[in-house]
């Protein structure tokens, strides 16, 4: 009677063992699909590629260490995502003091205002950030403090949406959207500066 | 031309997709009602594409492989 029992309980013991396997292995490799979209994302977040790559380990070793605080069926990327933001944050990175921000008659349109100048307004609009070099923009991307990075690289270049954002980085959705607006003016204030040098 | 105030206000949420339906269709009467939106939300649109695209080396084969090897052993 205990030994059928106990027999009994092994074979459920083994049973769940078995699906607890299962539900990882499926974890890990959706996990592990998202490694291109994360390094990218992690390639802006910080300066170098090694740092990149060991963010990007970090944040894989701490993933599957911690799959079972995942709620299946939860947006993953997100759970994946706030976990390399955090250990990017954890690093013990500086706060940086917002730059100050020229005022700028033109405000947001600053940036097209240089530009078109520089083309003697003749190029059609789509064209004209051609006149950007890739280098430009990295760099730009880079100079921008942490606060405002996280949300631009997380919205331009995670395609996440602000209520996404605002739960990877645990701010309001209202904080996401004006570190994203002053953000992004600052980006184009340095590529306005990168663009023409001279009139700074 | 006089910055407008309209399209200073609808022209982030709207590229970002993050607008209700009737903001949207709003915004969209303002962009057919206001050429210099126009120019303004076009460009603003390639600038986002630039910076989407901006150039990042693809991640190296071997970092692939010491993510793999992080998982579990069965």
């Amino acid at each position: 009677m205990s030994a059928a029992v106990s027999e009994a309980q092994q074979e459920a013991n083994a049973r769940r063992i078995a699906e607890d396997a299962r539900d990882r292995v499926r974890f890990e490799e959706e996990v592990l699909e998202l490694a291109d979209q994360v390094y990218r994302v992690a390639r802006r977040l910080v300066s170098t590629r090694e740092e990149a790559e060991d963010l990007v380990q970090e944040t894989y070793a701490r993933a599957f260490r911690s799959w079972r605080s995942y709620t299946p069926g939860t947006n993953l990327r997100a759970w994946l995502f706030r976990i390399l933001t955090n250990l990017n944050i954890d690093r013990g990175r500086r706060e940086q003091r917002a730059p100050d921000t020229q005022p700028m008659e033109e405000g947001d349109y600053y940036l097209y205002n240089r530009l078109e100048e520089t083309t003697g307004g003749a190029e059609d609009e789509e064209r004209v950030v051609e006149r950007l070099s890739q280098d430009a923009i990295v760099d730009a991307l880079a100079t921008l403090p942490h606060n405002y990075r996280d949300v631009v690289v997380l919205v331009d270049i995670g395609d996440f949406s602000y209520q996404d954002a605002a739960q990877i980085l645990d701010i309001p959705i209202g904080t996401v959207m004006s570190r994203l607006h002053r953000g992004r003016r600052v980006l184009k204030q340095e590529l306005a500066e990168a663009a023409v040098p001279e009139a700074s | 031309m006089d910055p407008c105030e309209k399209c200073e206000e609808v022209l982030q949420p709207f590229l970002d997709r993050e607008l209700t339906e009737s903001e949207y269709r709003e915004a969209e009467a303002h962009l057919d009602d206001c050429s210099y939106c126009r120019k303004r939300y076009r460009f603003e649109a390639s600038l986002r594409r630039y910076v989407r695209h901006a150039w990042i080396e693809g991640m190296s084969p071997e970092l692939k492989a010491k993510l793999a090897a992080l998982r579990t052993p069965l």
